[in-house]
């Protein structure tokens, strides 16, 4: 078979085989063969040198799918809509590849072979492509992990079970209970639909009831029973709906005054788009590239004026560039956060306090895009506005305007077994501020005070990645803070998720 | 210099007016009186969104807060704490027996008639109209079960109840025109705090309840009473004295905010309950225990990744696939 493909190429010109040309994508080493094993490998390398250079035209005349039986064919045949372009065997592989990654991707199918088969003998220079797919037999799967997602604010375990291809559109429906590191804990559940109906973008939709306590920090437990859709979501865009009720409680009746005036019921009704660029070689430990991320939020979308009204932008860049030996690289970042009511009396308006940017927290700024809200060596909600308790201590009030900014120069540590495991070291240095803008502070607002008021520190430390989490531990040196600050130097740990 | 005088100030956070009352809710009402009464000059402020909070009203002066659901409530906290003492000189164990009837007769029969006995609109209009809709629908059908859990109604016993609630409000009415006779104020013809927790309940019945309530004709029967009430009105809420009911403008900023009367309040425990305060020992025990138990987890977790970390490679380039396949 392989000479019959070798001579094809010699002529540039396809000739019809009666055999079946079988091409499996995993690329089977080919069996029962007497020839000397050296030989084969060098004409096999031949052959394959040469199917890469030289172009085989073929094109695809159908696709036969088999082995579905719940699973419906529009599925299926929407992710191997790359056969139509190709026109030639090369592209056809790569077409085949591609499709075969979609197919995984659904997570539905135990296993899935795409092989190329001649078309009919009246057409020629075509090929069949047969998709053979075997669907998992037990629909339900239960998983545990550790995970941050975006809704949280820090790293979390999650449990969850999920139920798949219930109707046989690709659909995954799920249900999870997630604990947070930050106090939180929420229980969801959720749909999520590849391909319906031809729409060109997955839909998904999610109901959750959170509850967050920030009693410690700022004297609230927040919680939250949410609606959310996710209308548009591709590699770059996401766009998504969300309708929320949100109750903000004290029960230790010891809060400041603005977080008293905040207490109470609202509804949210908001539309969050989010733009990623990321260009980096790799998420867990850049060395190279640059990565850009923008969320927007407008509230406020219903009818009704009495809901929550406000405007949320974050930006977040990072460029990272290698250096040259022991497999050094600096990480640059500046992330950007502000925050605006919107609606009558706007000025006069306070911004929604769980809406605000807080400054201070563990997780590494590297590798996460959560706008502007890190800062080594602070405690969580650590900087910032705050106000005296009914008793002692202070609240957290967080601000309108946050910045952060970070320099970080990674470096691989001298033993072998370190550099094998991934375990790195790093220098870091990071700056950031956080202020007020609303009830009329926006006219009291002075850029200079504002640069003069940025907190820093400085540290170096260990980085241990593994496949559950990435840990950090860090010696961090508080160069500036200001009074009512909660930095500290010492040693600090951090955890963030590996995604 | 202003900061300290403006902290220095008296302010009673409240739920909304309307009926034209300063707060229509019947909790919030007899603080509202008091402070009157006491002629203190204040602020009031109000929370629109938070109708099932048991905190309000609640009273600020400075950093000191009284909240509804601690010392028996915002009057006895500011008697007990010399913030606004309106009894002073007086012993606080007399009228007791009367305090009694009208806290629990009276106010049962007016979360009756606000919660079961009317259509709703009132408790509406008081409570949730500042409410995005499906929240205000939710919470309002939550309060009217709450309250008819407190009074003890089921299917079954709704009429009797119903009937022996108007009773008993009858019989307190009998009892406290009797009592009142010709004076301007209950005891001894001077303001005190009963009079505050017995004009926001004639207060209320009167001008908040619709007309065609059956408390508000029980309570219409009774002249001398009503006249007692539109006198207070009349003195102390018509007279244009706008130094005590500024409008703060506080008030339309905190538009998100403002609290809701707190039925739910009546006839309930304060909920809150003093935490423990924490040895000192045992808060560094505590942290001790902690950083031991963390530091053997991440011991064990570095052993597993130089165990595993050779896998991660392979993750990685699956990533990498994943992410070219993607569109």
């Amino acid at each position: 078979m392989a000479d019959e493909l070798e001579d094809q190429l010699n002529e540039e010109e396809i000739i019809e085989d009666d055999e079946d040309e079988d091409e499996d994508e995993d690329e089977d080493e080919d069996e029962d063969e007497d020839e000397p094993r050296l030989n084969l490998e060098r004409r096999e390398l031949d052959f394959f040198k040469r199917l890469s250079e030289k172009r085989v035209p073929l094109r695809v005349h159908d696709v036969l799918i088999k082995g579905n039986t719940k699973t419906k064919d529009s599925l299926i045949e929407s992710e191997l809509q790359v056969f139509k372009k190709a026109s030639s065997m090369q592209e056809i592989i790569e077409a085949a590849a591609i499709a075969k990654a979609r197919l995984q991707a659904l997570e539905i199918f135990d296993s899935v072979v795409i092989t190329l088969d001649a078309g009919p003998p009246e057409l020629p220079g075509t090929a069949n492509v047969v998709v053979d797919v075997v669907e998992s037999k037990n629909p339900l799967t239960g998983d545990i992990g550790f995970f941050s997602k975006p809704e949280a604010r820090s790293a979390s375990i999650e449990g969850s079970l999920k139920l798949k291809n219930l109707f046989g559109y690709g659909d995954i429906w799920d249900g999870s209970v997630v604990y947070g590191f930050d106090q939180t804990s929420e229980i969801s559940a959720g749909i999520y639909f590849p391909r319906l109906k031809g729409l060109l973008s997955p839909l998904t939709a999610r109901i959750s009831l959170l509850s967050q306590d920030w009693l410690k920090f700022s004297s609230y437990n927040e919680r939250l029973l949410g609606l959310s859709l996710g209308l548009i979501t591709t590699k770059y865009h996401d766009l998504a709906y969300g309708l929320t009720w949100r109750a903000l409680t004290d029960p230790s009746q010891t809060s400041s005054r603005s977080v008293r005036a905040q207490l109470g019921h609202s509804l949210l009704s908001h539309l969050k788009y989010t733009f990623k660029l990321d260009r980096r070689d790799s998420p867990l430990r850049p060395t190279r590239g640059y990565a850009f991320v923008s969320t927007s939020q407008i509230a406020g979308l219903a009818p009704d004026s009495r809901s929550l009204r406000f405007l949320r932008q974050e930006f977040d860049l990072r460029y990272a560039f290698p250096l040259g030996y022991y497999g050094a690289a600096v990480n640059l970042g500046v992330s950007l956060g502000a925050l605006f009511p919107w609606g009558n009396g706007y000025t006069n308006m306070a911004s929604p306090l769980p809406e605000r940017f807080f400054l201070g927290g563990h997780s590494s700024p590297v590798c996460s895009f959560r706008g502007p809200t890190t800062l080594l060596g602070f405690k969580t909600r650590g900087l910032g506005p705050s106000e005296p308790r009914r008793f002692a201590g202070r609240d957290a009030l967080g601000g309108d305007l946050a910045v952060t900014a970070f320099a970080d120069l990674s470096f691989d540590l001298p033993l072998k077994l370190f550099r094998q495991t991934g375990i790195h070291g790093h220098l870091f240095a990071s700056a950031g501020n956080v202020t007020k803008l609303t009830e009329n502070e926006f006219w009291n607002f002075s850029l200079q005070r504002f640069r003069e008021s940025f907190r820093t520190s400085a540290g170096f430390g260990i980085i241990i990645p593994t496949k559950l989490f990435r840990m950090e531990i860090n010696y961090c040196y508080i160069l500036k803070q200001l009074e009512h600050d909660g930095g500290k130097t010492g040693i600090q740990f951090s955890f963030s998720s590996p995604l | 210099m202003a900061e300290e005088i403006e902290q220095r100030k008296l302010v009673l956070v409240a739920r909304k007016p309307c009926f034209g009352l300063p707060t229509a809710c019947p909790s919030c009402l007899p603080v509202y009186v008091y402070l009157r009464l006491a002629k203190a000059s204040f602020d009031l402020r109000f929370n629109l969104v938070h109708p099932d909070s048991d905190q309000i009203p609640y009273v600020e002066y400075g950093e000191y807060v009284a909240y509804n659901n601690e010392k028996g409530g915002v009057i006895e906290s500011l008697k007990e704490d010399g913030v606004v003492d309106l009894d002073s000189g007086h012993p606080s164990y007399d009228a007791a027996e009367w305090w009694a009837i009208v806290r629990s007769w009276l106010t049962d029969a007016a979360m009756y008639e606000l919660w079961i006995g009317s259509d709703g609109s009132s408790a509406h209009k008081m409570y949730f109209s500042d409410l995005p809709w499906p929240i205000g629908k939710i919470l309002h059908y939550k309060q009217a079960r709450l309250v008819k859990q407190l009074l003890g109604i089921t299917k079954v016993n709704v009429e009797q109840k119903e009937a022996e609630i108007y009773r008993r409000a009858s019989l307190a009415y009998v009892a406290l025109s009797n009592k009142l006779g010709e004076q301007n104020y209950f005891l001894e013809n001077r303001p005190r705090s009963f009079d505050a927790i017995l004009l926001g309940h004639t207060l209320f019945t009167l001008h908040a309840l619709p007309e065609a309530s059956t408390l508000r004709t029980k309570l219409l029967e009774h002249s001398n009473l009503v006249r007692y009430t539109e006198n207070f009105k009349t003195e102390f809420l018509e007279a244009g004295s706008s130094s005590s009911i500024p409008r703060s403008p506080h008030e339309p900023s905190s538009s998100f905010t403002p609290k809701r009367g707190t039925p739910p309040n009546w006839g309930t425990k304060p909920k809150s309950k003093p935490k423990r305060e924490k040895t000192e020992e045992e808060k560094t025990f505590k942290r001790r225990a902690k950083y031991f138990v963390a530091t053997q987890l991440i011991a064990i977790l570095v052993f597993l990744s130089l165990l595993g970390g050779s896998d991660e490679a392979d993750l990685d380039v699956d990533d990498d696939d994943g992410m070219n396949y993607d569109d």
